[in-house]
């Protein structure tokens, strides 16, 4: 399998300003040196709690934010150095479909033109043509041809991220970043949209980057899972290596935090004590050592680097 | 008019813990509010009764509701950021609900809130009481929320979506703490949540709503091991798991009604995959099937009926 993105030292700190001028003070760092590939045709999952840089690493992959350093490529192109020209053919590659269906459609345009924008933007301008198009796409997410002219408050919550899922795909593209796709529905609703998001992989030959903090969902659609901490990446495993046998203590508390939807079956728990540290003043060494049940002297010293502890299993820890 | 909530009858027994389980606008969160009087203006408790300890809360006056809130049934809310005051600080906050119910003097009241912040594991605790809410980590939050509610032992605490909006390791500390205090204080609790994970993990008994009905009720081994309402069984089925992993996951068709737009007869009809002539006809009441496991649907006959 070739890698379609190939992510390295990827950095993205947001500036804290303070005082009277406006100086910056200090950075948060949300993406702090992460690297990884996704193969054309997979699933990578990207997990983790809130503040560590899954919803920003998914951005820099659409340069919807600009990265401090490191570098992205996309479909063997440094996506990066493109000029704005080049950058927004190759976006029409690229897609990304957003957590709230409810704040990421504009209540004022009807769906049509919500879905049939970046046909235009992309030179479409035949109107015929435009909507013949929008209507075929409704069609595939499973909404009926005759919405086109209806706005976004009269569909429920699991039909507007259909029309996301439509407006992504209108423009057929090779790989679609999905930032939290299916938090906002209920489970019923849940499993509807995440059977569609399989079924228009194989359909389009799609290549998803599946953002969540729910490790169900991510176990049941990915094929390879990365697991953030505090802006660096602290395992990527194959997702039945990882969900089996997570190698980082971190992973290892977090599977265990999933309550289980069976009565029977009381998880041996590992409580992590305390709160996630702030991204500004990240921990020296090992960003989880103060809250790691396995730190050691050497943990606050020495940052661990992402390295092979099985086969094509990578974890960062010293004691793993 | 919306019926929100729609005939529901529940039982609470001193020192459990009944789930209350069901997806967005199914009607959980108004029969928790209606325990507590607590309905915005525009909604009215129409029929029905709420006892608590043989004092009908449905039509007990203000002054006894002020008495019981906060008091011998107190209540926790989903978003710790908007149930807390941004203007006072937490300390304060723990602080009122002590002064209204527990009359202590301020010596007293002081070292009771810094206390309760012990008992809940926020560190620092005497520090901690002087700090506003955007000051603490939504898991902090919570922790006070808790704090409050627990200030003047209740004998019932309602949970709603207490968790929801945390993340997973801090949700697993939130309920580690409520097990804890629910063991010590004996105090009964309502958890309220659409997460099926939290309910096999906490509850002992468990409702099961759909459109402001009450649809199953039975104890959590009961809903899990044989679920017998098509709702409860597609609610289940959905749920993501490694054993799926790659295959279709089950799903419920279509969507959940409109509350100005019932459809007649079981509103679960329209999207039941067993539905027959006879579920559009009247709601199913809810039958016994033994063993306190009730269900209102059409396959099932009463059991208690059937013997009689």
């Amino acid at each position: 399998m070739s890698a379609l993105v190939e992510v390295r030292d990827l950095v993205k700190y947001f500036p804290v300003r303070g005082g009277i001028l406006q100086r910056k003070v200090a950075d948060v760092k949300a993406v702090d040196g992460i690297s990884f590939d996704i193969n054309a045709g997979e699933v990578l999952g990207l997990v983790g709690e809130s503040g560590c840089g899954k919803t920003t690493t998914g951005r820099l992959l659409l340069r919807l934010v600009e990265p401090t350093s490191g570098q992205i490529t996309f479909d063997g192109s440094d996506l990066l150095a493109m000029r704005p020209r080049q950058l927004k053919a190759t976006r029409a590659q690229i897609q990304i479909v957003f957590q709230d269906p409810y704040a990421s459609l504009d209540p004022r345009l009807p769906i049509s033109e919500i879905i049939g924008e970046g046909l235009s933007n992309h030179g479409m301008k035949d109107r015929r043509q435009r909507e013949a198009t929008v209507a075929e796409i409704l069609e595939k997410v499973g909404l009926r041809r005759y919405y086109v002219n209806r706005y976004p408050h009269e569909f429920s919550g699991g039909q507007r991220q259909r029309i996301g899922l439509a407006r992504a795909l209108v423009l057929r593209p090779k790989f679609v970043v999905a930032d939290e796709p299916v938090s906002a529905l209920d489970v019923s609703i849940q499993s509807q949209v995440l059977n569609l998001m399989a079924e228009l992989k194989d359909e389009f030959g799609l290549t998803y980057l599946f953002i969540s903090h729910n490790l169900g969902v991510v176990q049941h659609v990915s094929d390879r899972v990365a697991v953030m901490y505090l802006g660096k990446i602290v395992e990527l495993a194959d997702s039945v290596d990882l969900y089996r046998s997570p190698k980082h203590p971190y992973t290892q508390a977090l599977l265990s935090a999933v309550p289980v939807p069976n009565p029977h079956e009381k998880p041996q728990r590992v409580i992590l004590s305390g709160d996630v540290p702030s991204p500004i003043n990240t921990p020296a060494g090992c960003r989880f050592h103060t809250r790691c049940p396995l730190a050691r002297a050497v943990c606050s010293e020495v940052q661990p680097a992402l390295e092979l502890k099985a086969r094509g299993h990578l974890a960062a820890c010293h004691f793993s | 008019m919306v019926k929100a909530v729609d005939g529901i009858d529940l039982q609470l027994r001193p020192g459990g813990t009944l789930g209350l389980v069901g997806e967005s606008g199914c009607g959980k969160s108004v029969t928790a509010l209606s325990i507590l009087r607590l309905l915005p203006r525009s909604g009215h408790i129409v029929g029905g009764r709420i006892l608590f300890g043989g004092q009908d809360l449905a039509v007990a006056g203000e002054d006894e509701m002020r008495e019981i809130r906060g008091n011998a049934i107190s209540m926790i809310f989903q978003e710790p950021m908007t149930s807390l005051n941004p203007v006072f600080t937490v300390g304060d906050q723990v602080a009122e609900v002590i002064r209204q119910h527990l009359h202590l003097s301020e010596r007293e009241t002081r070292s009771r809130v810094v206390e309760m912040f012990e008992l809940v594991g926020i560190p620092d605790p005497a520090i901690r009481v002087r700090d506003y809410p955007h000051q603490l980590s939504g898991g902090m939050r919570q922790r006070v929320m808790i704090a409050i509610a627990l200030a003047c032992n209740p004998r019932v605490l309602i949970a709603d979506e207490p968790t929801t909006a945390l993340d997973v390791t801090i949700q697993a500390q939130i309920l580690e703490l409520m097990r804890e205090l629910q063991r010590r204080n004996r105090m009964a609790i309502i958890l309220i949540t659409h997460d099926l994970g939290v309910i096999a993990e906490m509850a002992e008994e468990v409702a099961v709503m759909y459109a402001g009905k009450l649809v199953e009720y039975g104890t959590v081994d009961q809903i899990f091991d044989t679920p017998m309402h098509p709702y409860t069984q597609g609610l289940l089925a959905s749920i993501p798991s490694l054993v799926a992993r790659g295959r279709p996951l089950s799903t419920i068709t279509g969507t959940v009604p409109h509350p100005l737009n019932l459809p007649p007869g079981c509103l679960f009809a329209p999207r039941c995959p067993r539905a027959f002539e006879r579920c559009p006809t009247a709601f199913p009441a809810r039958m016994e099937q033994g063993d306190g496991h009730d269900v209102a649907c059409y396959l099932y006959g009463d059991r208690a009926e059937a013997s009689a």
